[in-house]
């Protein structure tokens, strides 16, 4: 009953209380920082207590719903082993987060800004790996973009951050897009967007198997994309303008993990029809895994940005993790799939340490530039002890916890993948180790440098120190607890952690990384001259590594150009046909305007001439007529006149005449009775 | 609880406002300003009273005698996509009306704006709540006529050559739309857009006739590309209250207008036929045409207000688009409810929210600070941050990104489309442009945000500090601004976590 209460807390207690943060930042910072540090240790701790409830589910997940759209799209909570861990590897890494945040943003202004997003953020990443149905992980993954974003550009009166800002919310926007179209498609076919009813329509075989198909490449889309995957990887390099705190909580437990999930989720809820899956989405996943693997390794080998070193580390680790997911039919049924989330947890842990680390070199040297570092050993004694645990976990070393997962992972692929794939990933661990090995030369060893002379830097405070510690102790500890997560995740046959050590692998493994090491230390160390030329930046390789294959020339230089320069084509194009255009037949219209106004009217003038001229005419004539008229009245009166004369005399000529004039107007009155009558 | 008569005052009150705002305003722009508020308060609750009955019923419907020798009467009445559009129209006036009481102080002729603005409600709100097609085609021209006042005469620059536009493009849509009417009159001799759906059915060769030309006419006032050209320089030089409401409503009632006559009245005439089908197809490649058309501009403008008109004639693509995915085979009787009707429908109400909200707060920022130019700003979000956070609520949400609340009805469009294609395979290219547009419609808004709130400012006196003697030092927008923006925002962020009230209140047209 308890985890019915926290599975539903666990997310909402930090999506509400973010609303709080500017509320509570009222009251001073202290409050405020205090009330953040409760929230994420509070969520930490609901997220811990929820490890029973999801090994007690019987292999069954808790599936709880509450109304939400309607009763058939509710909003709901999925407790199964999967969840659970994501659950607590984004709450315990926002406690560490909050607390490390205490300390290394301390001088900056705008925290409540800050603090509000971290909380959503943390919120948004657990519901997200909480959700029991597509659309409203789908609502989360958008969210989780979003705070990304908004934490990527938090120094937002920086440029580079926020084009940074733009630029991660755009590319990932591009697998939102597809996943969009994976769950609308799965919720047309399927009417439902649950998991379990997903998982129920699979079992029934209602879902077709090519739908099947084109959803699972969709979602590998939206998985591409924001896990920072082949061809999408670029991205997560340009989230280093971030604040290095939000670079540790994006790499180890929210965003970038979101990918992993999905697929690791998606595996889950296609298990019955997995065999449909194998034929080809299966591969594609691992091909893309390995191929970014191999090529993130090479890049982290070159730049000499610091947080640099680690993005391009964590391109390469999830690359290990999507290949390993992509060879999830091994022997052990699901030992890619255990192998992958395994290793999760533990680049959680030695990325996370790595990025605390380099945010408190930055913050005491004040340049992510490694070619300005150096010799920093004495300085920073504790970082670079610290150091030294994490790159030992990078490179896969006992007893650290990538030996174990990382073990694994190679296993899988040895047993489900293609030879070339084998080989890159034996590569690419061996690369590991060299970049590596590289990352604490150029930082701590060697004589200090000038830059380092001037500054005089110290080590970094305690409070930024201590969370820094517990990752590294949990690096150590990590990899003996797979007996115990490989139960706890339902894995058929739990691997011994005896046979980490004895397998073929293992040997290869430690073989590969000699002339790794060997490598470097030629071109670290020794300085000999074959080796500087082939770093120099005329190398054509050398090129190729520091622009990173040029897919970012690419994506900037012919994406985006492109785009800007086909939307101002489309401007002109509008300025030219459709302001042009109306222009024109406007004025046609006018100039039929004038037109009518020129030649109708010049020609009604002319026609008013000729009639006005007839009609004068015709007045004339009436005129005339009139006359005529008058003259023969005239006529008449005289000689009426002269007639009434003759008889009566002059005197009464008078009433004669209007005698005369009444026997006309009757006459005239008889005629017109007549003409109307008729 | 249903108060009597209550479509018919929704009309009434408005009209009395006319002389009462104008001399209100005589005596204090204010007042006049809160009384049309009120008015507008006052027809939300008489639109929400009928709540009930569309609950029960599905419809609520009001009849008096109007013109007898027509046989047309005064026929009012809400369904649930009606009183979807009719009340958020209404809290978009509400909005727009508060807006303005700080927005306008000092303009000359506030008495005759605030009158205007009053008879502009009426057929604001008219046109989505009468089955008269005299009466539609009555308030349809009267949202017309105030507007171009409004635009023309307290507009910005060439304000009366922007207005002049509009009315002459929205007029000769008027006359298609008015062609289309009186052919339904002709063959039916029906004026209510009911009783003519039943009618038509036996005239399904006019009736092709006649739903090009409604459908031609309401595409001018939704500014689908080709025939949106009135539409980017209207909305740039009107004031930002008219500009909200523009955007907010009037376009949208073209695509209400499809809704409710195309699709609903003239379109069961023609359903079935190859006509019927190609006719949908089209509006989904218009939708798709306007749509990237609108991203692409938008996302080269340098106007605040004209990339904000360019993203409308973008989301109009997608409202186009999701009324393309109408059933093929459509219930007679009524508006054939599904997923991407309801989507549709959905993203009509919350892009006007949406949409308002982004021209107030661009208002407020040109209010503010007197620029226009997206390239000579930047780092406003330190200095208006209430406006700040406004204006980022809104772009995202144009952008469509949960939790805000065009991504839910973008959403639903998509799981329509994507029910559709499963039947009928055309809608499958259509479907996979629109969604890449999602992706530029991202990028028009976070370069909208970058260019005006965040990095440094760039304005041309940037060299010397802001604050030095004489320059007018930035400040956040006055109360009454800040009031009618955070209404909007509060609309925003509800629709987005929680629209089961609107997307319930749309599906009770389903049941007749």
């Amino acid at each position: 009953m308890l985890a019915d209460v926290t599975s539903w807390l666990v997310w909402i207690f930090p999506l509400v209380s973010s609303v709080f943060v500017p509320l509570i930042a009222r009251a001073g910072e202290k409050a405020r920082n205090a009330f953040v540090i409760g929230v994420t240790a509070v969520t930490a701790s609901l997220a811990l207590t929820l490890i029973p409830a999801a090994s007690s589910g019987e292999g069954g997940a808790i599936n709880l719903v509450a109304p939400w759209i309607s009763q058939a799209i509710t909003a709901g909570v999925y407790i199964d082993p999967l969840s659970v861990l994501f659950t607590c590897l984004v709450g315990f890494f926002g406690l560490i987060i909050a607390i490390y945040s205490l300390g290394y943003m301390k001088h900056e202004e705008n925290l409540t800004r800050y603090y509000f997003y971290l909380l959503l953020f943390i919120g948004s990443m657990i519901g997200l790996v909480i959700s029991d149905n597509f659309l409203q992980l789908f609502i989360f993954w958008e969210m989780v973009g979003l705070c990304s974003y908004s934490l990527i550009s938090f120094w937002n009166n920086r440029p580079e951050s926020v084009k940074a800002g733009n630029k991660v919310f755009i590319m990932t926007r591009i697998g939102d897009a597809s996943l969009l179209a994976a769950v609308g498609i799965l919720y047309a076919s399927l009417n439902t967007f649950s998991f379990h009813g997903t998982i129920t329509a699979i079992l029934n075989g209602t879902l077709p198997s090519s739908t099947l198909t084109v959803v699972a490449f969709l979602v590998l889309g939206g998985a591409i994309a924001k896990s920072a995957q082949l061809p999408l990887h670029t991205w997560l390099y340009s989230a280093m303008e971030a604040p290095t705190s939000i670079s540790a909580l994006l790499h180890a437990a929210t965003m970038v993990k979101a990918g992993v999930y999905l697929i690791a989720r998606f595996i889950l809820i296609a298990a019955p029809m997995i065999a449909v899956l194998e034929g080809s989405w299966l591969p594609t996943v691992a091909w893309i895994g390995v191929l970014t693997a191999f090529l993130g390794a090479t890049m982290a080998l070159y730049t000499p940005d610091i947080k640099g070193v680690l993005a391009y580390s964590t391109v390469s680790q999830l690359g290990f993790m999507m290949a390993a997911l992509g060879t999830s039919l091994a022997a052990s049924e699901s030992l890619g799939w255990f192998a992958s989330l395994f290793h999760t947890m533990s680049h959680a842990f030695f990325e996370g340490l790595g990025f605390l680390l380099a945010g408190g070199i930055i913050h005491a040297l004040g340049t992510r530039d490694m070619r300005l570092m150096g010799g920093l050993r004495k300085a920073m004694p504790v970082t670079y002890a610290l150091a030294i645990i994490m790159i030992l976990t990078t490179s896969g070393l006992p007893p650290f916890a990538a030996f174990f997962s990382k073990g694994l992972i190679i296993t899988s692929i040895t047993e489900e993948g293609s030879l070339l794939q084998v080989i890159l990933i034996y590569a690419t661990t061996a690369i590991t180790f060299a970049y590596s090995l590289r990352f604490v030369k150029l930082i701590f060893l060697g004589k200090e440098s000038e830059h380092l002379q001037k500054l005089h830097p110290h080590e970094a405070p305690k409070i930024m120190l201590a969370p820094a510690f517990v990752l590294a102790v949990a690096c150590l500890i990590w990899g003996f607890l797979e007996p115990w997560l490989g139960s706890y995740m339902g894995v058929a046959e739990v691997p011994s952690l005896l046979s980490s050590f004895v397998g073929l692998e293992t040997a290869i493994f430690a073989v590969i990384l000699i002339p790794a090491g060997l490598l470097i230390y030629a071109a670290y160390w020794k300085n000999y001259s074959i080796m500087n030329s082939l770093r120099s930046a005329s190398n054509p390789l050398a090129k190729l590594l520091s622009h990173g294959y040029f897919f970012d020339d690419f994506y900037e230089k012919v994406v985006a150009k492109g785009v800007m320069l086909f939307s101002r084509g489309v401007k002109f194009f509008e300025v030219v046909f459709l302001e042009i255009f109306p222009m024109v037949f406007a004025n046609m219209v006018i100039r039929f305007a004038g037109g009518v106004h020129k030649y109708f009217e010049a020609a009604a003038d002319q026609l008013l001439t000729v009639i006005a001229g007839r009609t004068v005419d015709s007045a004339a004539k009436v005129k005339t007529l009139d006359s005529l008229a008058d003259r023969f009245l005239d006529i008449i009166a005289r000689h009426t006149l002269r007639s009434a004369s003759r008889a009566e005399g002059s005197s009464s000529s008078l009433q004669h005449y209007l005698a005369a004039a009444l026997l006309g107007f009757i006459v005239l009155v008889i005629l017109l009775i007549i003409s109307v009558g008729v | 609880m249903t108060v009597p008569y209550s479509l018919l005052l929704v009309f009434i009150l408005p009209t009395l406002g006319v002389p009462l705002a104008y001399f209100a305003a005589k005596k204090s722009t204010k007042a006049a300003g809160i009384l049309v508020a009120l008015i507008a308060l006052a027809n939300i609750g008489l639109v929400l009273s009928t709540l009930p009955a569309i609950a029960s019923d599905s419809i609520y419907q009001e009849s008096y005698v109007w013109i007898p020798i027509l046989d047309a009467r005064f026929t009012l009445f809400v369904d649930g996509i009606s009183a979807s559009i009719a009340l958020i129209s209404l809290v978009l006036i509400l909005a727009a009306t508060l807006f303005s009481i700080n927005y306008m102080e000092g303009k000359k002729n506030l008495p005759v704006y605030y009158a205007l603005l009053s008879m502009l409600s009426i057929g604001l709100v008219g046109v989505f709540i009468t089955s008269n097609l005299l009466l539609f085609y009555f308030c349809w021209e009267l949202m017309l006529v105030p507007a171009y006042f409004i635009v023309g005469g307290w507009g910005y620059r060439e304000s009366y050559r922007a207005a002049f536009k509009l009315f002459i493009f929205t007029h000769a849509g008027a006359v298609f739309v008015l062609l289309g009417i009186g052919a339904i009159y002709m063959t039916t001799g029906l004026t209510d857009m009911f009783a003519a759906q039943a009618a038509l059915l036996s005239y399904s060769g006019i009736a092709r006739w006649i739903l090009i030309a409604l459908t031609a006419g309401f595409a001018v006032k939704m500014a689908i590309v080709p025939l949106h050209m009135w539409l980017p320089d209207a909305h740039s030089e009107a004031p930002a209250t008219m500009s909200a409401l523009l955007s907010g409503v009037i376009i949208s009632a073209g695509a209400y207008a499809i809704l409710r006559l195309s699709l609903g009245t003239v379109f069961p005439a023609v359903a079935g036929t190859e006509f019927g089908s190609s006719f949908l197809h089209g509006l989904a490649v218009f939708g798709v045409i306007s749509a990237f058309f609108g991203a692409f501009i938008a996302l080269v403008e340098t106007d605040i207000k004209r990339i904000i008109a360019y993203s409308s004639i973008a989301h109009m693509g997608y409202v186009m688009f999701g009324l393309s995915l109408y059933s093929s085979a459509p219930i007679v009787g009524a508006i054939t409810i599904t997923a991407a009707i309801v989507g549709t429908v959905l993203h009509i109400v919350n892009h006007a929210v949406s949409k308002g909200l982004f021209f107030l707060s661009a208002g407020a920022i040109m209010h503010q600070t007197e620029m226009r130019d997206i390239n000579e700003m930047g780092g406003l979000a330190g200095k208006m941050p209430f406006t700040g956070a406004s204006s980022i609520t809104a772009a995202l949400s144009i952008a469509g990104s949960p939790p805000f609340a065009c991504f839910v009805s973008e959403f639903l469009i998509f799981v329509g489309a994507f029910e559709i294609i499963s039947v009928d395979g055309f809608y499958t290219f259509p479907t996979i442009f629109m969604l890449i547009a999602t992706v530029l419609s991202l990028a028009y808004s976070l370069r909208f945000i970058y260019r005006v709130f965040l990095g440094q400012s760039r304005s041309k006196n940037a060299g010397q500090e802001s604050e030095s003697e004489g320059e007018k030092k930035v400040v956040d927008a006055p109360t009454f601004m800040k009031l009618a923006m955070g209404i909007l925002v509060i609309f925003v962020i509800i629709l987005g976590i929680y629209p089961a009230f609107f997307i319930n209140l749309i599906k009770t047209v389903a049941i007749i």
